[in-house]
């Protein structure tokens, strides 16, 4: 065969898709998607994407069918899937932060705890974790699979549901309450442990996981830089965020010197008006394309 | 008195998103109103038009527009006499480049332009195939095609020459690539009228290097790091020599702060490299414009 360096890789399809493809773009990776096609393309002729469900990109990663692949961290849990977990990477559907799994009600419902599901009806995502949280809490109920979405059975086929959120907009849309926050689930980027002998695989999933988790952060940091004099120098230091060491140079002939670091963009709201209050001048905040600490 | 004015043509459709994007790198921005084909944009020496890329050589031959932007595609299509400014080819884009391929029936017997002889081919660019095909010394029908020719053949001809992307599409109507006619890219044109005003040619020549400028902007990207002294010679000779690097001492510590310029997508393979040889803190973050 012509090209035998490349790695099978499981790109999530459906609820992740989008999110994962910003990710990948972020990483200065070109996507084509054809969506109608189920076909997705990325322009490294060493990553072969093939587009799946989280679900079965687990299961397929531990059976060697994909050499690598991005699955969520709770179906590793719920269908005990044994592979190399490279990197958690932080998004959700169409959100930068992690998905939540719920168990939700109608908003009329008389149930009030999970106690009061003895003998009901739940529609869960994840079976075998929604089974756990059962057990756990002593409660006996009838607790069945369901695919996506649920939101619209409950309350037509069942008294409860086990459902993925990430805005709680589609709960809201259906009239429906969370009762209780199971767990939260991150997108994960995992190997397969015979793929990970091979020194040349496991080093393109590496340098993967390393930019899209370099990516993933310059989403969220941004480059500060700022002129302090030496007096003031002191206090910058303590104020600046210690992710990365700040650079510190000294300007040409002055008491003042350039500092340069990168801080997360929420805590940059507060650190700008400390650093003007001490009496730094020239604050320039930019945008970052990745982060490698 | 000379009209202190650019008539600029901006393409619609594909290149339209890119060609805006472009321009408001380059410092420019324009609005498109939802409706209607005046665009705004904020210089007042320059007036916009929003026209499809197939139109805007002929308008800039005949005068009606100064400077335009289209594919070279349709400028040797319409076979439109044109000064080429500067080549805006948006280098990023690999596997969505523009090819003009020559695609058959999966099962046609036809394995090469050779085989056309005497076949129909349908294309939306009849004047490119037909250079292709006296070019290739082969006589066959070329037909104009409104549109959606990937679904022409078999029944309604034998072969198609059609803009492809990834091939997703043809594959999908069980057609197969024979041949490559024309990768296009994109132009900057103007005609002899506004090359022959002085005042035209130095706007316009301005305004080339902003948008070059903007496009190797968007390829390339700056990355700076913590070298540790001992390592910095070899760090040095690891980085691209796109522009020489910056390197500054850090206060107080035997450390360097290095920044660099690289290929956006050279960095798939430089910070992996660069963290395993010891550098700290790398970022990467994005440049406007490049000029050199």
């Amino acid at each position: 065969m012509k090209n035998k360096k490349q790695i099978k890789f499981g790109f999530p399809g459906r609820e992740w898709q989008s999110q994962t493809i910003k990710l990948f773009k972020a990483a200065n990776y070109e996507v084509k998607l054809e969506e109608t096609l189920y076909h997705l393309e990325i322009n490294d002729p060493e990553i072969q994407c093939v587009l799946a469900r989280t679900e079965e990109i687990a299961s397929s990663v531990e059976e060697g069918i994909l050499d690598a692949g991005i699955t969520q961290k709770i179906h590793l849990l719920n269908q005990k899937v044994k592979v190399v977990e490279v990197a958690e990477l932080n998004y959700g559907n169409d959100v930068w932060w992690n998905t939540k799994l719920v168990l939700a009600i109608p908003k009329n419902s008389k149930i009030k705890s999970v106690k009061d599901l003895k003998g009901k009806k739940v529609l869960a995502r994840v079976l075998e974790i929604a089974k756990d949280y059962f057990k756990k809490h002593g409660v006996k109920a009838e607790i069945e699979w369901s695919d996506r979405p649920t939101e619209p059975k409950c309350p037509a086929f069942c008294d409860a549901i086990v459902e993925f959120t990430n805005t709680g907009n589609a709960l809201r849309a259906h009239n429906l309450k969370i009762l209780d926050f199971l767990m939260e689930t991150s997108p994960v980027l995992i190997a397969n442990k015979k793929t990970w002998q091979n020194k040349w695989k496991k080093e393109k999933i590496e340098n993967l996981a390393m930019l899209l988790k370099g990516a993933r952060l310059g989403l969220e940091y941004s480059g500060l830089m700022l002129h302090a004099s030496n007096e003031m120098m002191e206090d910058v230091l303590k104020v600046l965020p210690s992710l990365k060491k700040p650079t510190v140079t000294h300007l040409r002939g002055e008491n003042w010197f350039d500092v340069l670091t990168v801080a997360n963009k929420k805590e940059i709201r507060k650190i700008i008006p400390k650093l003007k209050k001490i009496g730094c001048t020239d604050i320039i905040e930019f945008s970052l394309n990745k982060v490698v600490i | 008195m000379v009209d202190k004015k650019i008539k600029l043509g901006i393409p619609k459709g594909s290149l339209q998103d890119y060609t805006i994007k472009i321009f408001k790198m380059a410092g420019f921005d324009i609005e498109v109103p939802e409706r209607g084909y005046f665009l705004k944009i904020d210089d007042p020496e320059i007036d916009c038009f929003l026209l499809r890329p197939q139109e805007i050589p002929k308008y800039i031959e005949k005068g009606k527009l100064d400077l335009g932007i289209s594919g070279d595609d349709w400028i040797l299509e319409t076979k439109a006499k044109v000064i080429e400014v500067c080549d805006l080819k948006y280098a990023k884009q690999e596997i969505k480049r523009v090819k003009w391929v020559l695609a058959v029936p999966e099962d046609s017997k036809i394995k090469s332009v050779k085989d056309l002889k005497g076949k129909t081919i349908s294309t939306e660019a009849i004047n490119l195939v037909k250079d292709y095909l006296r070019k290739n010394k082969v006589k066959a029908k070329v037909e104009f095609s409104w549109g959606t020719t990937e679904v022409k053949p078999p029944r309604f001809a034998d072969a198609i020459v059609d803009i492809t992307e990834t091939g997703a599409s043809l594959r999908a109507h069980n057609l197969k690539v024979i041949g490559t006619i024309l990768v296009s890219s994109t132009k900057l044109i103007t005609n002899k009228f506004a090359w022959q005003d002085e005042w035209k040619k130095e706007k316009i020549n301005h305004l080339a290097i902003l948008l070059q400028g903007a496009v190797r902007g968007e390829e390339v990207v700056n990355l700076m790091m913590h070298v540790p002294e001992e390592k910095l010679k070899r760090i040095l000779k690891v980085l691209p020599r796109l522009k020489s690097p910056t390197i500054k001492k850090l206060t107080g510590i035997n450390w360097y702060d290095v920044e660099s310029s690289c290929k956006e997508k050279e960095t798939r393979v430089l910070i992996p490299k660069l963290k395993k040889m010891g550098c700290k803190g790398i970022i990467e973050y994005p440049l406007i414009k490049l000029v050199p």
